[in-house]
C-alpha cells in the first residue's frame, strides 16, 4: 500500500505562537506545552505531504505515542482501547461540548472532560476504520525480539497491541527470538556464549539450552501473556507439524547446528489461525534426521510469511528502521521499494547489523508477501502505528 | 510471478503497451544448483512451480523500452525472476477488421501514439 498523507485535522496553520485552534472533535487533547514544541524530526523531515502540516499540529495527530505512555492503563474505561488513543488529560475546570476552542497557551491548559475524551477516543478508533477494513481477515506475521522483549512493559504492549490487531479481525502470527534468555541460561550452565558475526555458535550442548530456553520458556511465556491479555494462544516451534525443516547452513563447520529453513509446511497453523487462536512460533526446528538446529527468527519470520501468504511482515527491532543517513537519526527512510533497498545495501548505506533484516525482507516480498516492515521496539504501540496507521513507524519495504 | 502481474501490467499501461496476454504456467530453471524459494520453501529442479507468461507483441521500436519497463517492475532480485523470449512475428492481423501489419499491431492512444512518428526511408 502507498503511504498517504493522512488527514490533516487542523483547520487552520497556526504561528509559531502557543496559540492554536482545534476542532476538537477532531484532534487530540491538549498536551503540555513542551511537548507542543517539540515535534517528532523523523516525520516532519521525511514524510511527504501534500500540504505543510505544522509539527505541533501534526504531533496533535492521533498516533503520536509517547506523551501518552505513562498513561496507566486503569484510567481506561474499556480495557480493550490502547493507552496511545488517550491523550492525557488535564484536570482543570471543564469547558463543555460547545468550546470548539481549544487554546494552549503556555499559562494554562485547556482542559477536556471525560465526555469529550470519550468523543476522542471513538473518534480516533473511527478513523481507523479504513485500516481495519483494508486488513480485515489478513495475515500478518509478527517477528518479535530485541529490547521490546526485555522490559516487561514494553513486552506488555506489543502483547496487547497483538491482542487488539486479533479482535479487530487481523489475524496475528508471533514469531520470537530470544537472545538474551539463552545467554543468560548458557551462562547458569557454565556455558560462555560465543557470537561469530552476529550468528551464534551452537555446540551439542548449546543446542540443548537454546531448545529448552526457546521452546519451553520463551515460548509459554508469550503465550501465556497473550492469554492474561484475554485472547488464546498456541505455542509451537518448527519441529511441531513439520511446520519448519532445516539444514545446516554453509558456515555450520563454523557455527555448529545453525540451521536454515528448506521446507515450510504451514498446514498446522490453519486450522490454529481459522479457531482464533494466535500462534507463537519458536525457530527451533529439526531437519530430516531429526537434529535439532537453531533457525534465526528473523529468516524463519519471512519464510512462515511467505508460507502462510501473509499479506504484511513486521521485523520489530532496537532501531528505529532504515536510515538514509546513519549520522543522522531524523533521515528515516519510511517507504522504499525491493529495488531501492538493494541500491542502498550497495552503496554500503544499511548497517550491518541491518543486512540480514532487509535481506530476509525481500525474500519474503520476493515470494508475495505484500509489505515488510521494519519496526522500532522501543516505541510503545509500534504495532498499532505501523498497521492502523497512514504514517507508520519504521521503514515499509513494498513489491 | 503470478503476484507480480498486476504491478507488471500497470506498468505496461503507463507506458502506453495496451495489449497483453497472460497465461497461468507452471515451471521450473535450473540455476546453477541455487534453489527458488517459493511459500517458504526451497524448489530445486525437480518440482514446477506456479508462474505466469505474458505476451506482449510490439513494433520493434517499442521492444527495448518494453523490456527495460518488464525489468524494472517484475525484478526482485531473487531467483525465480523469470525470463524474457524474444520471437520474431510474421504477421499480426486484427479478427474484427481484418487489418495486418503495422495497422493491426498499433493501437489506439498507445504508445505509438505517444511516441514520435518514425520516419521509414524507402
Amino acid at each position: 500500500q502507498k503511504r498517504t498523507p493522512s488527514a490533516v485535522t487542523t483547520n487552520s496553520t497556526p504561528p509559531a505562537s502557543s496559540i492554536y485552534k482545534y476542532r476538537l472533535f477532531r484532534c487530540a487533547a491538549p498536551r503540555t506545552p513542551s511537548a507542543d514544541h517539540q515535534p517528532l524530526p523523523s516525520r516532519q523531515a521525511t514524510r511527504r505531504r501534500e500540504h505543510q502540516v505544522p509539527p505541533a499540529a501534526a504531533a496533535m495527530l492521533l498516533t503520536k505515542p509517547h506523551p501518552a505512555l505513562t498513561l496507566p492503563s486503569a484510567s481506561l474505561p474499556n480495557p480493550n482501547l490502547k493507552a496511545a488513543r488517550v491523550r492525557p488529560l488535564a484536570s482543570s475546570a471543564p469547558h463543555g461540548r460547545r468550546g470548539l476552542r481549544v487554546s494552549a497557551s503556555s499559562s494554562s491548559l485547556a482542559p477536556a472532560q471525560a465526555a469529550s475524551a470519550a468523543l476522542n477516543r471513538v473518534d480516533v478508533l473511527s478513523e481507523a476504520l479504513p485500516f481495519i477494513q483494508r486488513f480485515k481477515g489478513k495475515t500478518v506475521v509478527v517477528k518479535y525480539g530485541g529490547a521490546a522483549m526485555k522490559s516487561p512493559e514494553l513486552q506488555a504492549s506489543v502483547i496487547r497491541d497483538l491482542v487488539l490487531l486479533s479482535c479487530v479481525g487481523l489475524r496475528p502470527v508471533l514469531v520470537h527470538g530470544g537472545g538474551p534468555e539463552i545467554n543468560s541460561w548458557l551462562q547458569r550452565v557454565g556455558v560462555e556464549p560465543q557470537f561469530r558475526n552476529g550468528l551464534r555458535v551452537t555446540d551439542a550442548l548449546t543446542m540443548e539450552v537454546v531448545e529448552m530456553v526457546l521452546v519451553g520458556k520463551v515460548n509459554k511465556q508469550l503465550v501465556s501473556l497473550i492469554s492474561l491479555a484475554g485472547a488464546t494462544a498456541v505455542g509451537l516451534c518448527g519441529k511441531d507439524a513439520r511446520l519448519l525443516t532445516a539444514r545446516p547452513s554453509p558456515d555450520a563447520a563454523a557455527l555448529g547446528f545453525v540451521g536454515e529453513v528448506t521446507r515450510v509446511d504451514p498446514s498446522v497453523l490453519h486450522p490454529i489461525i481459522a479457531s482464533g487462536h494466535i500462534p507463537v512460533i519458536a525457530t527451533v526446528a529439526a531437519d530430516e534426521t531429526g537434529q535439532a538446529y537453531n533457525i534465526n527468527a528473523d529468516t524463519a519470520a519471512g519464510e512462515i510469511a511467505a508460507a502462510i501468504g501473509a499479506e504484511k511482515l513486521l521485523l520489530i527491532t532496537d532501531v528505529s528502521g532504515i536510515l538514509a543517513d546513519r549520522d543522522d537519526p531524523g533521515s528515516l527512510v519510511k517507504e522504499i521499494d525491493i529495488a531501492g533497498v538493494r541500491r542502498m545495501v550497495a552503496e554500503g548505506k544499511v548497517g550491518g547489523g541491518m543486512i540480514p533484516k532487509v535481506g530476509c525482507c525481500v525474500r519474503a516480498l520476493a515470494q508475495g508477501v505484500h509489505t515488510a516492515s521494519i519496526i522500532d521496539g522501543r516505541v510503545p504501540h509500534s504495532l498499532l502505528l505501523e498497521i492502523l496507521t497512514d504514517e507508520g513507524t519504521g521503514t515499509m519495504i513494498t513489491g | 510471478r503470478p503476484w507480480r502481474v498486476s504491478h507488471v501490467s500497470s506498468g505496461l499501461l503507463e507506458m502506453g503497451i495496451r495489449g497483453v496476454t497472460v497465461s497461468d504456467v507452471r515451471g521450473y530453471g535450473a540455476q546453477g544448483g541455487s534453489t527458488e524459494r517459493y511459500e517458504g520453501s526451497e524448489f530445486s529442479e525437480d518440482t514446477f512451480i506456479a508462474k505466469v507468461k505474458m505476451e506482449i507483441v510490439v513494433c520493434k521500436e517499442q521492444v527495448e523500452p518494453v523490456i527495460d519497463k518488464i525489468i524494472e517492475k517484475a525484478r526482485t532480485g531473487e531467483i525465480g525472476d523469470g525470463k524474457i523470449f524474444l520471437i520474431p512475428v510474421a504477421d499480426v492481423v486484427r479478427v474484427r477488421t481484418g487489418e495486418r501489419g503495422v495497422h493491426a499491431e498499433r493501437m489506439i492512444g498507445g504508445l505509438s501514439d505517444k511516441l514520435p512518428p518514425v520516419i521509414t526511408i524507402s
